[in-house]
């Protein structure tokens, strides 16, 4: 099965203030993500705490590979506004290394080759803005 | 003084609409007129309005359950909205009782009115403009997309056993005459099976038909409903509800749900098994949710839902009889979630009519809220319900 990477795609993304380094880092496709101190574990999406202790101070932001592996996916044969006629495409959830789930589009895969477990790497789309978006590749 | 104080005295719904003509309030207007001549009860003597928040018409709008009591002229001393999406409607049954048995109010209208196809107000504020939208998730059918592919390579999964529970809700939906009329046709395992994909393994008949409708219940202590007169009433002797089920954890294994620890709970607080459970009114916006439900509540275990499936009858007629009023997948999802809360109450009254369960010593309702971001869902909720003895 043909794929789109829906690379064309204009995407629309309003973003919360406490996201802000996540965005900022993407300028020079960096991906950090929130790491608690107090309990050692990352969360993914951002959040104006820790999941785990509550607490904001816990909270700092850490560079981390992008690299991870499929959790699930979705081939999407009827998109939202912004991607319809862009169908077939992929949205991945990638466990990254450090223990978050992320969700994305997949790109350079096709249908027949996507599956649970498989290994993937970071793919950055740039956005008008000059921040760019986490998608993933296969890590080949 | 508990939950099983209360008592549900009557329901009432309208027949659910694809798209309706008449207004949210108009639908609201007939749903208490009906409420009122079924009790006998004056307008005045209602002192409890407690309204589900799931209404897409009414939600855009923070002073929803207090302009709707304006506007059918109650004066009340406990006005509530409940915002548990999908659980509302149980939510409000249990919060109604609770706020019964405090004195906060005597005689509660549970209201369930929404024209979200004719007038949808909502505005979300959530992780998805940010970390969903961006990627083209298509909201609640992207996200079991991602859960069942998670499910089939965990477990492995039987579409034909999905397609089943399909086929069986769809034909309690034929004899449901307040149904939604275009989804009163019976379907074949082919059809299932063949429909086309929306968010692959997501197909068509996978999903719920967003539709119009409104119905509501009128719950008062079980004292005062002995004192008026009604004895054809249904109380509840259970409830759980979990928000968030292991938040402070980052992955979870997304097939456990919720309803693991709400189940346990309502199930505890009502004094019964599994076993005893004499009809199933599952919350159903996909068929998947149907599955795990029979697993997180315990029917079975994990990973066992197919097989669970293949081995019970779930028509009305059966051992297990499953959304006897066609679910919301085949009657369509009206009046903020609530018919299959409102039809385990019909069951449990007799007056299930061409659907009647033979067994009505109970009924085990739930609920599923909101969609959370790479998990399953925000809201579980299990409501036990017993007919008057």
């Amino acid at each position: 099965m043909n794929i789109n990477d829906t690379l064309d795609v204009k995407r629309e993304i309003k973003r919360y203030g406490f996201s802000k380094p996540y965005w900022d880092a993407t300028r020079q496709k960096k991906l950090v993500i929130q790491y608690c101190r107090a309990s050692g574990k990352y969360q993914h999406f951002p959040r104006p705490v820790s999941i785990f202790t509550g607490k904001r101070r816990d909270l700092e932001w850490r560079e981390v590979s992008g690299k991870g592996e499929v959790f699930s996916y979705t081939v999407t044969h009827r998109g939202t506004a912004a991607f319809r006629g862009h169908e077939p495409y992929l949205v991945v959830c990638v466990t990254l290394d450090v223990g978050v789930n992320h969700i994305a589009n997949m790109v350079k895969c096709d249908g027949d080759e996507i599956r649970v477990g498989m290994k993937v790497a970071p793919y950055w789309l740039p956005l008008e803005d000059g921040t760019h978006l986490l998608m993933f590749q296969p890590d080949r | 003084m508990s939950l099983r104080d209360s008592a549900i005295v009557a329901y009432a719904e309208t027949k659910v609409m694809e798209k309706s003509d008449r207004d949210v309030w108009e639908l609201g207007g007939e749903i208490l007129e009906s409420l009122l001549d079924k009790t006998g009860l004056e307008k005045r003597e209602i002192d409890g309005l407690v309204m589900a928040g799931l209404s897409s018409t009414g939600a855009g709008n923070v002073f929803w359950a207090q302009t709707t009591a304006d506007v059918l002229g109650l004066e009340v001393d406990f006005c509530e909205q409940v915002h548990t999406g999908g659980c509302s409607a149980a939510g409000c049954v249990a919060r109604a009782a609770a706020a019964i048995d405090a004195g906060l109010c005597t005689t509660a209208l549970l209201l369930f009115a929404d024209t979200g196809v004719a007038e949808h107000n909502t505005r979300d504020r959530s992780y998805r403009s940010e970390w969903t939208e961006p990627y083209g998730l298509m909201g609640p059918p992207g996200a079991f997309g991602l859960l069942s592919r998670r499910y089939e390579a965990q477990y492995g999964l039987d579409y034909e056993m999905l397609a089943k529970l399909a086929v069986t809700q769809r034909a309690h939906a034929v004899l449901n005459e307040n149904a939604c009329e275009k989804l009163r046709k019976p379907i074949t395992i082919a059809d299932y099976m063949n429909s086309r994909m929306i968010a692959d393994p997501i197909r068509l008949l996978d999903c719920v038909m967003p539709c119009d409708g409104a119905a509501g219940l009128i719950m008062m202590s079980r004292k005062r409903a002995k004192e008026k007169g009604l004895s054809k009433c249904v109380i509840p002797i259970g409830y759980g509800e979990r928000t968030n089920y292991r938040a402070g954890e980052s992955v979870v294994d997304v097939t456990r749900t919720g309803h693991e620890a709400a189940g346990r709970k309502a199930l505890v607080q009502a004094g019964i098994t599994l076993k005893d459970v004499a009809s199933f009114h599952p919350y159903d916006d996909f068929i998947i949710a149907i599955m795990l439900q029979f697993e997180n509540l315990g029917f079975c275990e994990h990973g066992q839902g197919c097989q669970f499936i293949r081995d019970n009858d779930f028509s009305y007629r059966g051992n297990l009889p499953l959304n006897t009023g066609g679910g919301q997948i085949s009657a369509g999802q009206a009046a903020c979630s609530s018919h299959n809360l409102i039809e385990a109450v019909r069951q449990l009254m007799g007056e299930g009519g061409a659907r009647q369960v033979k067994n009505t010593a109970n009924a085990l309702v739930t609920g599923i809220g909101w969609i959370n971001y790479a998990r399953n869902w925000g809201t579980s909720a299990a409501l036990v319900l017993v007919p008057e003895l």
